[in-house]
């Protein structure tokens, strides 16, 4: 055993600017823990510093965008001869934090119109603040890493730091019967995945006798080589051996573990339980951020096993190309993406509460953004058809997920409004609120409109980018067009459920029901969702899938570091 | 007979194994925490084991160290979880609670 002799490690001042806005974050929970200490325990306060903490985060994230849009920088390399970096900066990881921030803005702003108004109507409300930002703080400093890490340790301490501050979250109103019984069903749910994940995790670690996820991607390239030239000159395909099989083990627990951070097919059960039993600014959150982390981590893993030679390769009949590493796990991620949104949707069809139905809603849009990470990225100098350079699956997501932000806190924030106000989350406190709530419904039938994916709404753009991905990489694998069917038809399935909720709010009425003036603040924040949606769909179409591509990272984006000599070539 | 690597990893699949079966069949919480560190307690082993005898680099013990912290993260947060729940249902039966459905 050779053990690296100890030394002083400072990483140098370039690598540490490029992780600014984690240390921001990182600078805000500790401002929200100590500053209510010195200032009295106000609730607008620690609401205040995370909006600050938001302000100056995404001034340092358009500090490091400039840093890396030539391509990406990798951070925290230990100095020991060999040694690999632990994280990525790329425009990837620059997006997701920028989604990030903005939903954290958003969530505060929730938060704060929440309070007020139990404030108002419940004179016992004690919702402790500074505990609930602290923990909604560490999740998001958690999905950020999730995102940027390049290393399956780092890859495990990010997921479980963006877990366990979710697990309390739900449980964060303490008076809530439901609230406990979600958080109970959650952190069940979520130990069981993450014990499974890292199981996974000790494997992939003696299959590769690294735990660097980007020599990891070096040594499939090796050995997705080495069957290649197996396979050309039609010797017996040796490649199901032992290793292999540890390798698939490995890489399905780990599965588990992000399929449960997305919430998809077959980890899903917890998501409706819990969307329904948090208190609703926290299942916001989950929703949007949580999810969109998920997703992240699984296009970051799927681009892995992208091959450095042409795809298809030129001297292999089709089908045989088909058994290579990256073709089985798309089909794989493929499956469990059209079994989630179809799922997703018929489940949706029979539900009676609202967070319920928006729950099983965000399992569908989930399916549909899985199903780009299906697109591997693959340029096919064999057939001619010119490949983008940039992924064209994160480029679908990065715009899904922009739009999917703006319908989910619409959505959400007008039910919260409606939640607050009548006290059920049932679809009957939402008869007749086109009379008695105008300036809620409007906005919440917008962006209801715009989770179809109807035009001229943002839902629309979102859609047309990720089927125009799915249908453009096409050309290199055929059966995509398979997800694109599956995506219209759960789209028109989608449509019942979603104007049930607008038909429940403009054609039944009750006259027993009084209206109501709901908060200005909130009002503003629903309202200004569903404008940006608008925009979106007719004004801001083409830029914001120009923004999507030019945020995506490289088709071969790998870190300087990568090639590094494998220490266990297999 | 020598104890090699065969052992330690076969040693860690039954734990596996054991903590699968555990947290598929308790229905108290406490049972299922406990079946969630059997798991994890294979997981660490496995990793010290490949580390020791595969790869011959410390990084398979420095992630045993950190996995062992998370699961004590894990367990204090679980059972905070559990204290609360108790708090409303007097039980920490899972299955007790089902008033979330449908």
């Amino acid at each position: 055993m050779n053990v690296p002799t100890p030394n002083t490690w400072l990483p140098s001042a370039d690598e540490l600017h490029l992780f600014s806005p984690e240390f921001v974050l990182v600078g805000t929970i500790v401002a929200v823990l100590v500053v209510p200490l010195l200032v009295g325990r106000r609730p607008e306060v620690p609401a205040l510093i995370a909006v600050l903490g938001c302000f100056v985060g995404l001034v340092a994230t358009w500090a490091v965008s400039a840093q890396v849009a030539d391509g990406p920088q990798a951070g925290m390399v230990p100095p020991s001869a060999g040694a690999t970096p632990m994280l990525l900066a790329d425009r990837f990881s620059v997006f997701y934090q920028l989604l990030l921030f903005l939903a954290l803005g958003l969530i505060t702003w929730l938060w704060l119109i929440g309070v007020q108004k139990r404030n108002g109507t419940d004179s016992t409300a004690e919702r402790g603040g500074p505990e609930f930002f602290v923990l909604l703080l560490t999740s998001a400093l958690g999905m950020m890493l999730m995102v940027s890490s390049l290393n399956l340790l780092v890859l495990i301490i990010a997921i479980e730091t963006a877990s366990l501050p979710s697990y309390a979250l739900v449980a964060s109103d303490k008076r809530s019967r439901l609230g406990a019984e979600a958080a109970l069903k959650y952190v069940m749910f979520g130990a069981t995945a993450s014990a499974i994940m890292i199981y996974g995790v000790s494997l992939l670690y003696g299959r590769f006798g690294t735990l660097d996820l980007s020599v990891i991607a070096s040594a499939l390239d090796a050995r997705y080589a080495e069957l290649r030239s197996t396979v050309a000159t039609f010797a017996p395909v040796t490649h199901v051996g032992v290793t292999d099989a540890v390798f698939w083990l490995g890489l399905a627990a780990l599965g588990v573990g992000i399929i449960f951070k997305i919430a998809a097919v077959p980890m899903h059960y917890w998501c409706p339980d819990v969307f329904q039993g948090a208190p609703t600014e926290v299942t916001t959150w989950l929703s949007v951020a949580s999810k969109a982390a998920g997703v992240g981590l699984l296009l970051r893993i799927v681009s892995l096993f992208t091959v450095t030679g042409p795809w298809p390769p030129p001297n292999l009949p089709p089908a045989v190309a088909g058994h290579t590493y990256a073709m089985t796990v798309a089909v794989l991620v493929g499956i469990l993406a059209a079994v989630t949104c179809t799922v997703g949707n018929l489940a949706a069809l029979r539900q009676e509460n609202v967070k319920r139905i928006l729950a099983y809603s965000s399992i569908a849009h989930a399916g549909y953004m899985m199903m780009a990470a299906a697109i591997i990225a693959a340029p096919s100098a064999a057939s001619g058809v010119s490949a983008p350079t940039y992924n064209a699956g994160m480029a679908a997501v990065i715009a899904y997920l922009f739009v999917y932000l703006l319908m989910n806190v619409g959505a959400f924030g007008a039910t919260a409004l409606v939640v607050w106000q009548t006290g059920t989350d049932h679809l009957s406190a939402f008869t007749g609120l086109g009379r008695r709530a105008p300036w809620v419904a409007l906005p919440l039938a917008v962006c209801l409109f715009s989770l179809v994916g109807l035009p001229p709404l943002g839902g629309f753009t979102a859609k047309w980018y990720l089927l125009l991905a799915l249908g453009k990489s096409a050309a290199t694998q055929p059966w995509l067009w398979v997800l694109v069917v599956v995506a219209v038809i759960n789209t028109a399935i989608s449509l019942y459920y979603y104007v049930r909720i607008i038909r429940q709010m403009y054609l039944r009425d009750d006259a027993a029901l009084p209206a109501f003036r709901p908060p200005g603040g909130g009002v503003a924040l629903v309202s200004a969702c569903a404008i940006i949606l608008l925009l979106l769909g007719t004004l801001w179409f083409s830029p914001l899938g120009r923004r999507a591509q030019a945020l995506a990272s490289d088709v071969y984006a790998r870190p300087p570091a990568a090639h590094a000599e494998l220490s266990h070539p297999m | 007979m020598t104890i090699g690597l065969t052992h330690y990893l076969i040693l860690a699949a039954l734990l596996f194994c054991c903590g699968l079966f555990v947290m598929t069949t308790k229905r108290n919480a406490v049972g299922i925490l406990i079946g969630v560190e059997l798991v994890l307690n294979a997981a660490c082993l496995n990793l010290v084991a490949f580390s020791r005898y595969r790869v011959g680099t410390i990084d398979g013990q420095i992630a045993a160290l950190f996995i062992i912290v998370l699961a004590a993260a894990e367990a204090a947060v679980a059972i905070a979880i559990f204290v609360n729940y108790y708090r409303m249902l007097a039980t920490i039966d899972a299955d007790k609670g089902d008033e979330l459905r449908g």
